[in-house]
């Protein structure tokens, strides 16, 4: 009944989750053969010895379902492997380049967050106004424009005609230009964090809205306004808090976007993150880096589902778990 | 409406007209509205849906929803104009000296605080106190409602709380900064029968012991004639007839006062399918109100409506001490509209 | 309500809401202005998409420009948005990527419909144990990351094929995108089945058929499902709008299909010449945009006009 045994249930579902994705990509992986013999194929001076030795030394030579599990062992060990291509630890790599994508997602989605109730809560005060309607028609056109569009027009913008933003990267290899690498840290971030929060603003400035216009109508806003609260409370307090509950079960679908995304995101900024290292990884049959790092982001959006479900019951005291 | 002599009203209503400004016209909910309450007296306001109830009393506290605009009249509360106070004086106002009741208990409470959490939040803006201060005055105040172990039902929640209870709560809200005017609007509409009773004691019982006034709107001739000392009938944004409760009862003027008492079922009598022992129902429908029936309001649906009652629009006429109705037939003089 | 002729008509006129139904909510939708723009979008693409092969100015394949004038020439009459790194002209290349569009859009989701009407369908009109293990199913497909697992299978599977029958299919990488997006676009419109198949086998007019004795087949595929499809054509048109979306990234990144012409292709052609030719990229993203926003805004419109109440 409680809220530990809710918690231990998704538990379960998110560990059968993850394992399942693992067994899609595993099997897709092993469907296209032996990705060393794929990769090497046409290097000259590579001899069927030579591969046969790479194989071994990645134990591609054991039937798959025993590599599944050793794999899966030393995962639940906390070993990822060996990347192919970088010949580093993928639990490592994972981890530095997971850093760089956090670093633009999470203030994309606080940034936007902030934005959204601010703007949506201007535009339900004011329902049918000029205001309204413009904030409206704003957030329905910024829904639609694809987000590597946002990013490419913003890259043309502020970093090739008007030339204060960089356009690709995360660091500067010229660092002393911009004196400490804290702020040109922060500075690369600008555009690629402006592009996520963009869309982000528009999808919840619309649902916070909605929300807003619903709850303002409900008597108990009127009864707060006749009990001589004023206004500004009203709405922050009685009204911002009943509409957000629903935005919130949005966030984790939110955030799941942006990172199944990300691989477009760090394309166009050329972003040091987990989807640029996707991207690689597949394009170069990394193999053991496409299997910890499906793992790592499914893990991720399973949290995150799970974080906004436990935050949901906390925030509403009208949930019952089953 | 004031006799001579008699206490300064609590409340003072002038020609009170309130307009909906909407797409397909100009709705004229309340058109000239008079009515007074004077210091521990309770008002009911009655009409059918539709009459302008409502949306008078959120006048009274300045809440008319969005597309309505009060177009004329004064609203004299406590000797103050109601309707040329700032804003900020408002909230002064709304909650501490004038607070209201609500139609539906249900959505009435915010469902994500505690009730100790909204209700307390009243008290501390209002009176300026602490946490314990603002919740010891929250479990007073259930406690006079009736509600059994008041300290443990801070922490509860709405949807925790029958409806019955819920509504208590709602009083309790509406009387914690001892009000002198208390605005329900049809506090027992949702309600089981056998609470309903409950509730109207409570609300009778409450309203002298706090020494409040109280505007008791509603539909119901029963609910008003077990707890009203006077009675205002409302019909398409007007008054018909205002007076105290025993002459409306007992020699109700207006045809449409009439009919609604007419049209109210009695225990000793037994009605029947057949028209000779049927209860009676007022014929037709109620008003546009974007385009009323000009002359008296009622007229389309009077049997007594004359000829003039469709050209000319009745002003209020004295007709007993305390007793006004606006009808021709009754000798109110008026203009042509 | 329980009276025999009353049901025995109710079940034997057509159900409930269409055709009235539908001409209703089209008195609606005109009236509804974003609606109405969305639809006009969506008109210009199905125009263009069919109509490509003779507005277009140039052949998609003609790079003679490379010879006159050289490639990422600025619009000129000529060329009216242009030409990009390789000498096509940029609006004949954008023009052909309708058609692509199109077909992913409606491709992708034909499959997800029959998937998503058969599983939703299944699980709310049986409920119990079946609706619970394929609602579990279907928060499975919810919750994995589809982007990434499609991305990965678009290159694994574009090595398997190699030297394979298959890879005598036309346009065979794009096929494969069309069928991943609808096999793993499915869950919504799997959720909003069941949502309406739960709420009309309750309905009055279901029951007075079943009274009258019609058959299983019958009460789903006469009274049912026709009156789910208002709310279900919103969610196709929204997933016909995501699908081109997700088709565009997955070009972007270079796992489109070298063979056709799509906007996403485009910019992966032409990003890197981004600087010196921004007209190559902002062509095909504008169409990218102005397809998603038409679809969007059309179901915007479309679930105005079909659930009134919701408005207001």
């Amino acid at each position: 009944m409680g809220i530990t045994r809710y918690i231990v249930r998704r538990l379960m579902f998110s560990v059968a989750l993850v394992l399942g994705v693992s067994v899609i990509i595993f099997t897709l992986i092993n469907a296209i053969g032996n990705p060393v013999e794929i990769l090497l194929a046409d290097r000259p001076g590579i001899t069927q010895e030579a591969i046969d030795a790479i194989s071994r030394y990645y134990n591609l030579d054991q039937p798959p379902l025993i590599r599944y599990f050793v794999w899966l062992w030393n995962v639940v060990r906390g070993d990822f492997g060996t990347s192919i291509v970088y010949n580093q630890p993928v639990g490592d790599m994972l981890f530095t380049w997971g850093l760089e994508t956090m670093k633009i997602q999470i203030p994309a989605i606080l940034i936007s967050l902030v934005a959204a109730i601010f703007i949506a809560v201007t535009a339900a005060t004011r329902q049918y106004s000029r205001v309204d309607f413009g904030v409206m028609s704003g957030a329905l056109l910024g829904q639609s424009l694809p987000g590597f569009f946002v990013g490419i027009i913003l890259i043309l913008v502020f970093s090739y005609w008007l030339g204060i933003f960089p356009s690709y990267g995360a660091y500067s290899t010229r660092r002393m230009l911009m004196g400490s690498g804290l702020i040109d840290g922060l500075w690369h971030m600008v555009l690629p964090v402006a592009m996520l929060a963009f869309f982000n603003t528009a999808t919840l400035t619309l649902l916070m809205r909605s929300n807003m216009v619903d709850v303002l109508r409900h008597d108990f806003i009127m009864a707060a306004r006749a009990s001589g609260l004023p206004e500004r409370r009203v709405v922050y307090r009685h009204a911002v808090r009943n509409a957000f509950i629903p935005v919130l079960t949005y966030l984790g679908i939110l955030f799941g976007l942006m990172l199944g995304t990300a691989p477009v995101t760090e394309t166009v900024f050329t972003w040091p993150g987990l989807g640029f290292l996707y991207i690689q990884a597949i394009q170069q049959l990394d193999y053991p880096v496409i299997m910890g790092e499906t793992m790592i982001i499914t893990v991720m959006l399973v949290t995150a589902t799970l974080l906004t479900d436990i935050a949901y019951v906390l925030i509403d005291p009208r949930i019952r778990l089953e | 409406m004031t006799e001579p002599g008699a206490a300064r009203p609590l409340l003072d209503v002038r020609d009170l007209r309130v307009h909906f400004f909407t797409g397909a016209g100009i709705v004229r909910a309340v058109d000239g509205v008079d009515f007074a309450v004077q210091p521990q007296e309770t008002l009911g306001l009655v009409g059918e849906s539709g009459s302008g109830k409502t949306v008078t009393s959120l006048t009274l506290l300045r809440l008319s929803p969005r597309p309505a605009r009060v177009v004329g009249g004064r609203i004299d509360f406590e000797g103050e104009d109601i309707l040329t106070k700032s804003e900020k004086a408002m909230t002064g106002v709304r909650g501490k000296r004038m607070a209201m009741v609500f139609q539906n208990p249900a959505y009435s409470l915010n469902p994500i605080y505690s009730i100790g959490d909204q209700l307390g939040e009243i008290v501390r803006w209002h009176e300026k106190v602490g946490r314990r201060e603002g919740d010891a005055r929250v479990t007073e105040l259930l406690r006079l409602v009736g509600i059994t172990d008041p300290g443990a039902r801070l922490r509860q929640f709405p949807h925790e709380l029958s409806g019955g209870m819920k509504q208590r709560v709602c009083i309790a809200r509406a009387l914690l900064c001892n009000p002198a005017l208390v605005l329900a609007d049809e506090p027992t509409t949702n309600l089981d029968v056998t609470i309903q009773a409950q509730i109207l004691d409570l609300l009778l019982e409450l309203k002298d012991r706090f020494r409040t006034s109280m505007v008791l709107v509603t539909h119901d001739m029963g609910v008003v004639a077990r707890m009203a000392d006077r009675i205002t009938v409302m019909y398409a944004g007007r008054i018909c007839e205002t007076a105290d409760a025993r002459t409306i009862f007992r020699s109700p003027q207006h045809p449409y006062t009439r009919a609604l008492l007419e049209s109210m079922p009695r225990v000793d009598h037994s009605y029947a399918r057949d028209d000779a022992r049927r209860l009676p129902v007022i014929a037709g429908r109620p008003p546009n109100l974007i385009e009323p029936p000009t002359g008296c309001r009622f007229h389309p649906r009077c049997p007594e409506a004359g000829e003039e009652c469709r050209r000319i629009m009745p002003e209020p006429k004295a007709i007993g001490p305390g007793h006004t109705v606006s009808c021709l037939k009754r000798g109110s003089s008026g203009v042509a509209a | 309500m329980t009276e025999a002729p009353a049901a025995a008509a109710l079940a034997t006129a057509p159900p409930a809401r269409p055709p009235g139904m539908w001409r209703q909510g089209w008195q609606r939708f005109r009236r509804n202005r974003t609606g109405m723009l969305g639809l006009t979008l969506v008109c210009i693409v199905v125009l263009v998409a069919l109509s490509c092969a003779w507005i277009a100015p140039y052949e998609p394949n003609d790079q003679s420009a490379m010879m006159r004038f050289g490639s990422r020439e600025g619009p000129t009459w000529a060329h009216l948005f242009g030409t990009d790194r390789m000498g096509y002209d940029v609006l004949t290349r954008v023009l052909y990527g309708a058609p692509t569009a199109l077909a992913v859009g409606i491709g992708a989701m034909l499959v997800a419909s029959v998937i998503g009407i058969l599983i939703g369908g299944i699980s709310g009109y049986l409920g119990g144990m079946a609706d619970e293990l394929l609602m579990r199913f279907t928060e499975f497909f919810l919750v994995i990351p589809v982007f990434i697992v499609i991305l990965a299978v678009v290159r694994l599977f574009g090595i398997v094929v190699v030297g394979s029958p298959l890879e005598s299919i036309p346009y065979l990488n794009l096929m494969t995108i069309i069928l991943l997006l609808g096999l793993f676009g499915w869950p919504s419109i799997a959720r909003m089945t069941r949502a309406e198949f739960l709420r009309l086998k309750e309905m009055e007019f279901v029951e007075a058929a079943r009274c009258i004795g019609a058959t299983r087949r019958d009460i789903i595929l006469r009274h049912i499902l026709p009156n789910a499809l208002p709310s279900l054509v919103v969610i196709v048109a929204l997933g016909i709008g995501g699908a081109i979306l997700a088709e565009a990234m997955i070009s972007f990144l270079g796992f489109g299909d070298p063979k056709a012409i799509s906007w996403g292709q485009l910019l992966f052609f032409n990003y890197e010449a981004l600087k010196v030719a921004p007209w190559a990229s902002i062509a095909p993203g504008s169409a990218i945009f102005m397809t998603v926003l038409g679809f969007n805004l059309l179901a915007d419109g479309l679930s105005d006009a079909f659930n009134p109440r919701l408005k207001q």
